[in-house]
Order: C-alpha cells, then structure tokens, then sequence
C-alpha cells in the first residue's frame, strides 16, 4: 500500500524528516507516536502533498506509484486522505458543496460520470450519521463556527463519504471529550477492511485503546527510532517518550 | 482659460451634425437645456487624473477616440439577444439597442394598473409633459463631464413611474444591448425611475453587448423616491472588451423609503460607475453592494456617495473587489452625514483580494461627519486566496484551478448571494465564473 525509504523533507532550509521508512500494508492501521516537534505532522503534510515543504531525498511508493510525483489533488483522486491537525473554516462553500465536488473530481479522475445526485444526498446522510452530524451542520459553510470536536467529527465523516484506501489522520484525538473520541474511533473502526489502511498520527494512548493498531512507531528527531505493537504503546504512557528516545540515542 | 482640445471640438461638431434628430428636437425647452449642457461639457472636456474623483482613472486612451453618434439602432437577432441575458428569468424587459428603444425586443405587456412605463425618445416625439420637465429641470446634479455630456446628446431612456400604494409584479429587465458593430460608436441613455408613496419596484439593468468596435456606453439612471417607497435595483456590468462604460445613479429618497442597490461590474475595457443617494427626510435607507472583477487590462472603477440629510437614516455599504492579470479596481465610499442627520446609522466595508502579482485595488472609504450623535463604521482589507483553504480543497482532490474558483466564488457570494431572483442570482455567478480558469465547473456553487 505505501512504502516510504528514507525520507528526508525541509521547511525553509531547515531539516525536518532525516530519512524516515515506514511500510504500510493493505488493511494494517499502523499508529505513530512522538513528542512535540518530532516531525509527525510535516510526514502527514508532506504524504497529502503540502508544497510547503521540500522534500530533498527519499521516495514515497503508493500502490505502486510514485506518490511524491503527484499534486496533491491527484494523491486524494488515487484514494489518499489526510485527515488535518487543524481543519481550515470555509465560510461561504458548504460542505455538501465541497464533498460534491470532491466526490466528482475522484469520479472524474477514474473516468466516470458524476454521480446521481439523490443517491450523493442519502450516501451523506448516512455517513453523517455514523459521526452524530445532522443536515443543518452539512449545509453549513465547511467547518463554519464548528467547535473543535465538531471539527474533528467533520473530518472523520468526509473521510466515510470519500471511501479513501489509505487514511491518514494527524491528532484527529487532540481536543476531543470522551464521547467524540468514541464517536470519531468508531469512523476510523467503520472503515477497516482488508484493502484499506489508516495510519494515525497521535501524542496519546487513549484513541488507540478504541482503534487498535497492528503496528506502534515512536517517531523523534524526523526518524522512526522505534517499533513494535500495543505494548510500545503502553510503554509510552507509562514512561514518557525520554526513555525510548534517550535509548535510541546510546 | 482652457486650451482648446481636439476631443472638445470633435464633441461639438457631432452635436451639430446630430442636433436635428436628437429626441424632443422640437420642444424648446429640451433643446436650450441640452446646448447649455454641451457648453459646460466644452469648458472642462474629460476630466484628468489632477482630478481628485478621477486620481487613479486615466482617460486618455478614451479622450484620443472620436465617438460617433446614431440616428437609429442596428438590427439585433432575438436569438442573438436571448443568449446573453439571464435565462428563466420572469421579467418584463424593456430593451435598448445601442441607445435606442427596441419595442420588437421588449416584453411590456400586462403591467398592472397605477405603472406608467415609456421609452423616453417617444414620450418627447407625443409631447408628454411629465418628461420634458424632467428633462428640462436644471436641478439635478452635476456629475462632471460625463454627466453633461449625456445630458446633451441623450437620445433615449426608459421613464417609468409607479403610483403611490402599486407594486410592479414582477422585476423589470432593462437591457442596454451594444452592437459594438460601428466603430468608435457612443450612446446615451437616461432613465427616470420615480415611485410613489409606499409603492414597490425591482429593476434589473443589464449592460451587455458582443461586438468589438471600440464605443462608449454612458447613462444616467435617475431615482426618486417618495415616502415609503422600496426600490431593489441591480446593475450588471456584462460589456464587450470594446466598451468604455460610464453610468451614474442619482436617487433622491424621502421619509422611509428604501433604496436597495446591487452591482456587479465584470465586462468593459474601462468602467467608471457613479452611485449616490440623498437622504433628505427622515429614516430613508441605502444600502449599496458591489462586486467588480477586473481581469487582463480592465480598469473598474466606483465612486459612491451617501448622503445623510436627515435624521434616523439608515446606510449599509459593502463592496469586493477581485482582481486578476494586470487588472484594476477603483472603490472610493463617500458617506456624508451632515450637521443635522442626527441618529444616523452607517457601516461601510470594502474588501477586496488580488489574484495575481500584478492585479492592484485601490480603496478608499471616505466618512465625513458633521453630526454629533451618529453610528458610523467602516473597515477596510485588501489580501490573497488563503493557501491553508486551498491545500485544504486540493486535499480532498480538487484541482488548484477548483480551488481557487470555489474560493473566489465564496468570497463573491458574500454579496451575489443576495441577488434575487434566484434566476438573476445564478446568471451573474455563473458570469464571474466563467471567467476564472475551469470556473465554469463551479457555477452550480451554493
């Protein structure tokens, strides 16, 4: 599904990713731990294809193509989608407009028609549902005067209506109450299949205690630096991400 | 002492090849006033740039071309006309054609009682009193060159009055058609929109035209507004690249009448468009909305002005500039609110975004208060598309060209939002859609 090798990305001249490889495989939710300034969220930006960076070594294989090749909207058509850190309000273009549109770009990609309108409406509907949203909130502008939980719920239902292959979602947990992390874990959950892969970039334990990862990576200073399964996990809670760090280090 | 200028000269001699055939040539009184306003047009001639009002507006390109007057409008296909105005629209329409009242194209039946509506060329030829005292009225106000200059060579116009208490059914479509067939042609066309007490109007006027001969389209559209009387105006600016547009409005708007003004200037090579309204009694509202999106080499301008004259007045204000390619937008927001307009309550906004290096806005809102017990605010922005917001769009796999379109139309619909009829509505997003790259895709927005 995505195969990364030595990654190396920048911002402004200043080295960010330092070779980073990860594999991902069809149906594997892999999660990614690290602490603040690791480079969790610039491998997010830089998979979805943020130009912000540069990346200055290293190749990205996405279902047997060359994803770093690719504009970030043709990324999303080839089935990537990046669920953001900090969702941008749009006022004025209503997220049944934007969602439209995005489904008819993805259809447009693969040569189809657009799709039938009725069947569009109740397809929405539906998926809204599984995340607690009602008609009003789809109609408004996107993510127009959301709070913070809603904001994350929205991102979690336009990743049910776009049917992505690979999934990745930057701390869709910060800033969410109890029941929408439950809400928001059971979209992820919703999704898992043997042909779709989610990778969730987390500081916390407490998402994957809802959504159980096959893989845990602890990344720091632009480097996976560790692996393992839900016991890495613990590992973290319990003693910081010092220890593992500081043992990768020596 | 002025120099003598050629344009001037030129001016003065099409008037005396033309004065014969000019509407109302027989009637004394119509013909005096238009040689004094030829006179004051040939003291100053086209303002210049030393001109406050016309600081950022160079008129030199249109000051070499040697506009030319008609006698009579070319003729004009219905299928040719129909593809250029606003499709579903239920309207009646009153259509001019380079200046010139075209009653084959025009809709004007079943008007509902108390309406008076008259091609004003016509109501001069039968003598109609009403409108050679309008004409001949020396109180109206100078709007500089382009003002007189109308007033001098107007040859039609669409005179229309609704009687105190009447509503007019449906909205009033008044097309100016400009072949853009003949080179370097000029029209001038004035309109009187009077409304009596608490009566109600919607007119729509569309300028359009696909021609591409150079020619001047000039027009005053004077209102005036009894007490009570609510009139919802719309100007859509649509012209051929050929077309150097100048149109003022002038309202006069007594006790509690309302003036609701929408534009939106997309077409012409040149635009520079007047808006102003006088609140002389108690409690009138104006609101003035605009978009303008100047694109390549076009050069937009607005001058508003809002009078505050009386107490308890009302004025709202916003205008978006969008501008692309080398494209140039004018806003100037003038409200005066004098010494005894007390209780008055204003807001006016100007935003504007730049779409390109070496696109410019220049806006200026301009309070002047005199009165000590007023609301008045106005804030003012100039900025790019939001790259976060476009990342975000292009993340969920619509193009940059998408985009950016969607953005642009969300910052438009702000204001075409609020066009109505839906019909209206939907023909002027799609016109400043489909000048973006793949914006045409996006015209369903909202």
């Amino acid at each position: 599904m995505l195969k990364i090798e030595n990654l190396k990305a920048e911002i402004e001249g200043k080295a960010i990713l330092n070779g980073l490889d990860l594999e991902v495989k069809p149906g594997e939710v892999h999660a990614i731990m690290g602490p603040n300034g690791s480079g969790k969220s610039t491998l997010a930006s830089v998979l979805a294809g943020r130009e912000l960076f540069e990346v200055t070594d290293g190749s990205v294989d996405f279902q047997g193509k060359d994803l770093l090749d690719m504009d970030a909207d043709e990324r999303a058509c080839e089935g990537l989608f990046l669920g953001f850190q900090y969702p941008v309000e749009i006022p004025g273009v209503s997220n049944l407009y934007l969602l439209r549109a995005a489904v008819n770009a993805r259809r447009k990609y693969r040569g189809e028609d657009e799709i039938d309108a009725m069947e569009f409406m109740q397809h929405v509907k539906d998926k809204a549902g599984v995340v607690g949203m009602d008609m009003d909130m789809i109609k408004r502008g996107v993510n127009e005067g959301f709070s913070g939980g809603e904001k994350k719920r929205n991102e979690i239902m336009q990743m049910l209506v776009l049917e992505p292959t690979l999934s990745i979602l930057d701390e869709t947990d910060s800033g969410l109450d109890i029941d929408a992390l439950k809400i928001v874990a059971e979209g992820i959950n919703s999704m898992r299949s043997a042909d779709r892969s989610t990778v969730l970039v987390t500081h916390y334990k407490r998402l994957l205690e809802h959504v159980q990862p096959d893989h845990v990576h602890v990344l720091a200073k632009g480097r996976i630096l560790k692996s393992g399964g839900m016991e890495l996990a613990d590992a973290l809670e319990a003693e910081g991400y010092s220890g593992i760090t500081d043992e990768a280090a020596a | 002492m002025t120099q003598p200028s050629p344009h001037i000269d030129h001016y003065l001699a099409e008037f005396a090849r033309l004065e014969r055939s000019l509407a109302g040539a027989a009637q004394d009184s119509v013909a005096r006033e238009r040689h004094a306003r030829l006179k004051n047009f040939a003291k100053t001639g086209f303002p210049a740039t030393q001109q406050e009002a016309w600081k950022y507006t160079d008129l030199r390109a249109l000051e070499k071309r040697r506009f030319e007057g008609s006698e009579e409008a070319p003729t004009v296909g219905e299928k040719a006309l129909d593809a250029l105005l606003p499709a579903n629209l239920d309207a009646h329409r009153f259509v001019l054609v380079d200046g010139h009242f075209e009653s084959s194209l025009s809709r004007l039946e079943s008007l509902p009682d108390g309406v008076t509506l008259r091609s004003v060329a016509q109501a001069l030829e039968d003598g109609d009193e009403t409108v050679t005292e309008w004409l001949s009225s020396r109180d109206d106000e100078a709007t500089g060159a382009f003002g007189e200059m109308n007033r001098a060579f107007v040859s039609d116009g669409l005179f229309l009055q609704i009687d105190a208490g009447t509503t007019l059914d449906r909205p009033l479509l008044l097309v100016h058609y400009s072949s853009g067939r003949n080179h370097e042609f000029m029209q001038h066309c004035r309109h009187l929109l009077r409304l009596g007490d608490n009566a109600g109007a919607t007119v729509i006027e569309q300028y359009c035209g696909d021609g591409e001969e150079d020619h001047l389209s000039n027009t005053i559209t004077d209102v005036q507004l009894s007490s009570g009387a609510r009139l919802h105006r719309y100007r859509l600016q649509e012209e051929s690249r050929a077309c150097y547009h100048v149109s003022a409005l002038l309202a006069e708007q007594a006790r509690d009448s309302v003036l609701i003004n929408h534009s939106a200037d997309l077409g012409g090579r040149l635009s520079r468009v007047d808006t102003r309204s006088h609140l002389h009694g108690n409690g009138a509202t104006a609101e003035f909305y605009g978009v303008y999106a100047p694109d390549k080499r076009q050069h937009m301008d607005n001058h508003t002005e809002i009078d505050h004259d009386c107490e308890h007045g009302v004025s709202r204000e916003a205008f978006r500039g969008l501008a692309s390619g080398r494209g140039r937008g004018v806003f100037n927001g003038r409200i005066l609110i004098r010494r005894d307009a007390q209780k008055t309550d204003s807001e006016l906004s100007s935003d504007a975004l730049l779409l390109s290096p070496r696109a410019e806005i220049d806006a200026k809102p301009e309070l002047e208060i005199y009165a000590d017990d007023v609301k008045a605010a106005h804030g003012s922005t100039v900025g790019q598309l939001d790259e976060d917001a476009i990342f975000y769009l292009r993340s969920r796999g619509i193009d940059d060209d998408g985009a950016r379109a969607m953005l642009v139309a969300s910052f438009a619909d702000e204001l075409l939002g609020q066009w109505a009829p839906e019909a209206l509505q939907q023909h002027v997003r799609r016109a400043l859609l489909t000048r973006l790259p793949d914006g045409a895709r996006y015209a369903d927005f909202a």
